[in-house]
């Protein structure tokens, strides 16, 4: 237990490696993964659920990181859009977006591939439906999903 | 009950600001002495895909790899005014002043490659330029660009493209109101659920004239993001005002379609070529949006043979005029 | 960003004793999908945070000998999933199957949702369909079971007195051959707000009358509960059409009488006849 303010050691796991930070009891995952990690992938949307924006992988469930206090992740796997691939090695559903498209401003992007990477994870070959409702947590403006969607598709056919 | 219905948008729109307001665009491009070419543009790509078309056009016309075009966009520091990014105008006006400072550059290589090869039957291409006539007398791109350098020749040029308009008749309406106009047609189809006012979208079409399409992929992308923005414009998005204030300015408050609300969207290019347009293409960015609402609501009309005056379509709304038909 | 104390609680017995030495300011935290917003507006302003995420005794689904208990910090996920709870409550799977969007069902609770106890709450209308009990321990008072129709005081308020913790969420064993559904009303088909939901549960008995039958709408009133007066119109009846009719209009006069003509009874109670009658004729 602590007194109000006082900072606390977190220990968790951020794309495989071990992090221990002293964060304050009121800081959400979000704002410790960008402001105090750097991990800037992750995007501030509406800092309350409703857009998915800041879509990360807790414990490998993906979960809005503005609605998870910092605490709460003490002892778990965090995984970030840094951790899902590299320039120079991209992961699969990276590639698929980049050929078909399902890029424009980018924004919700970081989110919707934490999200698809996990629906891919749980079920290889998912339906239609199952994508969109993967990826119902993610809004997009830009490209209406229809692209998105496509992109899931493919990426998960050419894995199987 | 579930209640089917088809209904049909057509929409035209004027490209570019129009009515003599100031509609002009520069760009900048430049060739290194290693051939790499940088090209600078004031305008802003927010995910559209307007560098993605900059270095397309340069690429062709210089006849070099895609890869070799650096861009330097939206800084006012260095890039030339271009404009604003609106408009729907930026691959008709700004591609026309990329186009045209590739060719002036080009100009500038060409007597250059003439002395090199002893012909003046240029064609560029594939990274090299080369005589049409006698296609094994060639210089790399690369190398004509050193070759150049090394004349002390300045291999950079900025070109205008001005589309304003005159204006129309202020009395009669009649006059060159716009430089050129996109067309479209969509197409909706909808099941509207008579218990609770809630409207499906089952499917949507949508035909765009785009003139050219240089980049066919990001055009139909943004035929299908704007058409599911005028399906939430028809069917939920409202911005609720009191006194001035916005009340509901939160994205849990103003309701835009998931990925679960949505149709895939069968986007069809149309390319009917204008005179004037870079490759013949217009613009998409807004009309993209336009003809959804009227398919969506003329979808929704055949379904429950009623007419809608109100936007949204919303639950409310749609329900109110169920009940009131049914009366 | 606010200051509080936060502290993580490892057992049942450590959280109880973390409430009752703070009776006042102390809010409990578990997926956090209502709470976080709060606390980053400021309307919420707590000295203390107790997190019971952690407590094992917490989570789960357990088939008993009398029902099903559920921890109240299992998520909508883990209920989706649940084999007991798709088996012998489908109703409240497709409840929290409508919550929010993937990211909110994997932390938001069932605990959670009867906690915050939000009149348009989705989980909560259909556990009372369900003859759902809480049971709420404290260190002060022991344990009280109360069925949940009597547990809420008002909207927002989950009737819990300072120290109390719910700790369990028990659904009795329904008799065989009863079925249950659920229906929710939205502008769109996720992140979605219930504009209505509707509960119903029902058993028929060998003359094809019914002889069990619970209705419960949500997000109509401010609290949500068992509508009575329609259920008497069809108990020991045969759904036929007209009698069906007759328990839709004693439902929307039930829901009239205790809120009143409002802005969106204009919408609500024509279309809470027609859902209600929905998911009845789905169960028959």
């Amino acid at each position: 237990m602590s007194k109000p303010d006082e900072k606390k050691q977190l220990h968790m796991t951020v794309n495989g490696r071990s992090v221990d930070l002293s964060v304050k009891p009121s800081w959400t995952l979000l704002y410790v993964l960008r402001e105090e990690l750097g991990l800037t992938g992750t995007k501030k949307g509406c800092e309350q659920g409703d857009c998915g924006a800041c879509t990360v992988l807790l414990d490998g469930l993906p979960v809005n990181a503005c609605l998870v206090l910092a605490l709460q992740a003490e002892g778990c796997a965090v995984e970030t859009i840094e951790g899902l691939g590299t320039a120079e090695n991209l992961h699969p559903l990276q590639e698929s977006f980049l050929e078909n498209g399902a890029v424009q401003c980018g924004y919700c992007t970081p989110g919707t591939l934490m999200s698809a990477s996990a629906l891919l994870r749980d079920n290889p070959s998912p339906s239609l439906d199952e994508i969109r409702r993967g990826i119902s947590g993610n809004l997009c403006r830009c490209t209406g999903y229809t692209k998105i969607v496509k992109a899931i598709q493919h990426a998960a056919s050419r894995k199987s | 009950m579930k209640k089917r219905g088809i209904g049909v948008g057509c929409m035209f729109y004027g490209i570019g600001y129009g009515f003599s307001r100031q509609d002009i665009s520069a760009a900048t491009v430049e060739i290194c002495e290693d051939g790499s070419v940088i090209v600078r543009s004031g305008e802003v790509d927010y995910g559209q895909g307007s560098d993605t078309i900059f270095c397309q056009i340069v690429a062709e016309e210089l006849g070099v790899d895609y890869d070799q075009i650096q861009l330097i966009t939206a800084d006012t520091f260095v890039t030339p005014n271009a404009g604003p990014t609106s408009a729907s105008r930026v691959t008709y006006v700004t591609g026309n002043a990329m186009l045209k400072a590739a060719r002036k550059v080009k100009e500038t290589l060409r007597p250059v490659a003439e002395d090199i090869l002893g012909e003046t039957d240029l064609v560029f291409r594939d990274g090299t330029v080369s005589s049409a006539g006698s296609p094994d007398k060639k210089v790399s791109f690369r190398s004509l660009a050193k070759a150049a350098h090394l004349r002390g020749l300045q291999i950079v040029e900025t070109a205008w493209h001005d589309v304003t308009t005159k204006d129309v008749d202020p009395e009669t309406g009649q006059g060159k109101a716009y430089s050129t106009y996109a067309w479209a047609s969509q197409l909706a189809e909808v099941e509207v659920d008579t218990d609770t006012g809630k409207v499906e979208v089952l499917r949507i079409v949508a035909a765009h004239d785009v003139g050219k399409a240089i980049n066919p992929s990001n055009v139909e992308a943004q035929i299908e993001g704007g058409a599911i923005m005028g399906m939430g414009y028809a069917l939920e998005e409202e911005i609720q005002q009191q006194d001035g204030h916005v009340q509901n300015g939160s994205l849990g408050e103003y309701m835009i379609p998931t990925a679960l609300d949505v149709p895939l969207v069968e986007a069809h290019i149309v390319e009917v070529p204008v005179e004037d347009g870079p490759y013949g293409a217009k613009g998409v960015g807004e009309p993209a949006l336009i003809p959804t609402a009227p398919a969506i609501l003329n979808a929704i009309c055949d379904a429950l043979d009623i007419h809608i005056t109100e936007l949204p379509a919303n639950l409310e709304n749609i329900h109110r005029l169920i009940r009131e038909k049914g009366e | 960003m606010q200051n509080f104390e936060f502290y993580s609680a490892v057992t049942v017995e450590d959280g109880l004793a973390f409430l009752s030495e703070r009776t006042e300011g102390c809010r409990i935290i578990a997926g956090g999908t209502d709470l976080i917003p709060l606390l980053r507006t400021q309307e919420v302003r707590p000295s203390h945070v107790l997190n019971i995420l952690n407590v094992a005794d917490l989570k789960g689904v357990r088939e008993t000998a009398d029902g099903i208990r559920i921890g109240p910090a299992t998520t909508f996920s883990e209920i989706v999933v649940s084999e007991p709870l798709q088996k012998e409550a489908l109703l409240l799977v497709q409840a929290a199957a409508s919550v929010g969007g993937p990211q909110i069902r994997n932390r938001g609770t069932v605990g959670g949702n009867i906690a915050t106890a939000s009149p348009a709450a989705d989980v909560l209308p259909a556990l009372m369909a369900l003859d759902a009990a809480l049971e709420i321990r404290s260190l002060s008072a022991g344990v009280r079971v109360v069925p949940l129709t009597q547990a809420i005081e008002g909207p927002y308020n989950p009737g819990l007195r300072p120290g109390e913790l719910i700790t369990g969420i028990i659904l009795p064993k329904p008799v065989p051959g009863t079925r249950g559904g659920f229906e929710k009303v939205g502008r769109r088909h996720a992140l979605a707000r219930a504009r209505m939901n509707m509960s119903v549960v029902l058993r028929m008995d060998s003359n094809n009358a019914l002889a069990e039958i619970r209705i419960v709408p949500g997000a109509v009133m401010p609290v949500a509960r068992r509508m009575g007066e329609a259920e008497s119109v069809l108990l020991g009846q045969r759904p036929e059409p007209d009698v069906v009719d007759a328990a839709a209009d004693a439902l929307a006069e039930g829901i009239l009488s205790t809120t009143g003509r409002r802005w969106s009874s204009e919408y609500k109670i024509p279309v809470v006849k027609n859902v209600f009658k929905r998911v009845l004729q789905g169960l028959i």
